[in-house]
């Protein structure tokens, strides 16, 4: 206690005036916000399926389950071959997982997911690739809008994901898949 | 005066300055992260307002500072977190120890924090039988190579793929020879998931702390610092106090201009916010002062706690681009660890590792008046009478004879006539370091202030 009652303490003594918080007031770009997310998307590495919905994701699941693949669907409707595991360390053979998207940024190409869809946490880091389900309605111009909507309730984790997973940290050199996914397609619905 | 001259930053310079292919290499590498910032910021027309909102909300929160940090610790322990003080960094290695210790924790995986780096965690828990795994690609290549960080983003900017590629031959068995960027992260890859799925706890560093949500943010792009704390059941999140936002909205702010300004990317791969522990798991944060709050006392140091390290302004120093970041006698290189290392630096030169150019402070997102504090960190220097090695015994001496008229005009006019008449190697002595790697000037015909009379007195 004393730490934190010292560090207080020693704050009293700061040297700048008080300032005011500023007002964030900055106009939103909304003209076709599925074609900028897309943009934005592609920017990130991830790609954009607009058209075939969860049909499409399907196929596209039960063509990789065909292959022998380890699929593990957190969506409605979509029928993968993996149930959600009793510990978070045996979803560590997982080829695909599925999972659904709060909401989705224009600016960036970031979606929003809530572990109250994850099963684990780890879901989406953990898998070899991704497949993500967000409906075109909750597409959103830029942060400050995506700020207002998430919900983040007390205990919960969230997280952006602009793509698959990436690193640049041997010369520079771009290269997709470093911890987490190796790859990223976003079904629109 | 200096300690030792060896460690001046003018030396490390020169030691990394030798392999002259090797500092153009380097310039270059860091030059193409200020263009693809130049490119990120210039696709926002909003970007100027940004950095204005990001600076006034900054320097709102920091002078509002113990309110938000209490109403954070409320929250925080409303959402099952476990908060901790720590004033130094002798005072965070022992809590940290205390909670690993508790749960008997074996190894630990840890994602890029400069705030342990600074307080020397790793050899501290090494020491107390703890394996601390960096999980950073960056990070795993310094660890493995026994280095520091030389860059806060790309913190093995230094090395080239042939060195990765030998070292990770040495440590991790790849093919010998094999320096392909890719091949070597995908190995980097399959070992880092072994430890992952081995740690017994993991830790992270903390971008933004959200006051009143009780919530930490951690931004990666590899993912390293999720698959870290989502694992094992003990997740630690250590954060300097200067990571404290008000909202969720302020975060966002920061969250546009971090990505793009560190690396040109319109947002980091993935932006964590974490609001409590995982089922059936504990979350700890560690709130850290270490020399923090001195820095508020001083109303110019204060601003360097604006900062988010994003490392823009280390990518647009000529001066850290080509001295490179060992040069920098502190954990943080660049201008923003002049800013806030200059006070620890035992060498008294880091203050001078910067041309005043004042790139860094035009690109900073929110603003920190980079160039201005190091000119003050200049100036304490001064008035505490440790001026380094050199400069200490003629600095005062310039003042003097600048101040005296007839010395400067007289002097000035036997320095032009001598740079004319005398060959450049019996006067480059004469300029010190300055001429070291800088051709002499061509001396003008007359004085200016001749000059001046002449034509328009
Ligand atoms: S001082 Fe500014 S530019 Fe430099 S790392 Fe900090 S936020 Fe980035």
């Amino acid at each position: 206690m004393s730490s934190k009652h010292d560090i207080l303490n020693a704050l009293k003594s700061a040297a700048i005036a008080p300032q005011s918080m500023p007002v964030i007031d900055i106009s939103p770009r909304i003209d076709d916000l599925i074609g900028q997310f897309e943009t934005s998307l592609n920017t990130v590495a991830g790609t954009l399926h607009r058209e075939g919905g969860l049909a499409k994701l399907q196929a596209q699941v039960d063509e990789h389950i065909a292959q022998g693949m380890q699929i593990i669907s957190m969506v409605d409707g979509v029928k993968g071959n993996r149930e959600v595991t009793d510990t978070a360390h045996q979803l560590r053979d997982i080829d695909y997982a599925v999972i659904p998207g709060d909401l989705g940024v224009a600016e960036n190409g970031a979606i929003w997911v809530n572990n109250k869809n994850l099963g684990h946490r780890v879901t989406p880091f953990i898998c070899e690739n991704l497949f993500l389900v967000l409906k075109a309605s909750t597409i959103v111009a830029n942060m400050h809008q995506a700020a207002s909507r998430i919900t983040l309730e007390s205990g919960e984790f969230g997280t952006f994901i602009a793509g698959p997973s990436k690193t640049a940290d041997i010369e520079q050199a771009l290269v997709v898949g470093a911890h987490g996914a190796c790859s990223l397609n976003v079904y629109l619905v | 005066m200096s300690t030792s001259n060896s460690a001046v930053h003018a030396h490390k310079a020169e030691i990394f300055c030798k392999d002259e292919s090797r500092v153009d290499w380097h310039s270059k590498a860091l030059w193409l992260l200020r263009e693809k910032r130049d490119r990120a910021a210039g696709s926002l027309p909003e970007w100027e307002q940004l950095r204005q909102i990001g600076s006034e909300m900054k320097l709102h929160t920091l002078t509002h500072l113990g309110q938000y940090l209490e109403e954070f610790e409320q929250n925080c322990i409303k959402n099952n977190i476990q908060v901790h003080w720590a004033r130094d960094g002798v005072e965070h290695n022992r809590i940290v120890h205390e909670i690993l210790a508790k749960h008997q924790v074996k190894k630990l995986v840890k994602s890029k924090s400069m705030l342990t780096e600074e307080c020397h965690m790793n050899p501290y828990l090494e020491q107390h039988g703890i394996e601390v795994i960096d999980t950073d690609l960056g990070e795993r290549i310094i660890q493995l190579a026994g280095q520091p960080p030389s860059h806060i983003v790309v913190p093995a900017i230094h090395l080239k793929k042939e060195e990765v590629g030998d070292l990770f031959h040495d440590k991790l068995g790849t093919d010998a020879g094999a320096s392909d960027p890719l091949y070597l992260t995908r190995a980097a890859r399959a070992h880092l998931r072994e430890q992952f799925l081995s740690a017994d706890a993991a830790m992270t560093g903390v971008n933004m702390a959200i006051a009143d949500k009780g919530a930490v943010v951690v931004c990666t792009n590899e993912g390293n610092a999720d698959m870290g704390a989502n694992l094992p059941k003990l997740q630690l999140h250590s954060m300097g106090i200067d990571k404290l936002v008000p909202n969720i909205d302020s975060a966002a702010v920061l969250l546009r201009t971090l990505a793009r300004n560190a690396t040109g990317q319109p947002i980091t791969t993935y932006s964590s916010f974490y609001r409590g522990p995982q089922d059936g798991g504990e979350m700890h944060v560690i709130i850290v002062d270490n020399g923090r709050t001195d820095m508020l006392k001083d109303k110019i140091l204060a601003e360097s706690l604006k900062c988010i390290r994003c490392g823009g302004c280390l990518n647009t120093c000529p001066v850290y681009r080509r001295s490179g970041g060992y040069s920098y006698n502190y954990t943080i290189p660049g201008p923003i660890g002049i800013a806030v290392g200059s006070q620890r630096d035992d060498t008294n030169s880091i203050p001078w590792a910067c041309t005043l150019c004042g790139s860094c402070s035009y690109v900073c997102p929110t603003k920190v008046p980079l160039d201005k504090i190091i000119h003050h960190h200049r100036r304490l220097k001064a008035e505490a009478g440790k001026l380094p090695y050199g400069k200490a015994s003629y600095m005062p001496l310039v003042g003097k004879f600048m101040a005296s008229e007839t010395a400067l005009n007289c002097s000035m006019s036997v320095a032009r006539i001598a740079l004319r008449i005398l060959p450049g190697s019996l006067l480059k002595p004469f300029s010190g370091a300055w001429g070291k790697y800088r051709e002499l000037p061509v001396a003008p015909n007359s004085s200016f202030e001749a000059w001046f009379k002449k034509n328009r007195g």
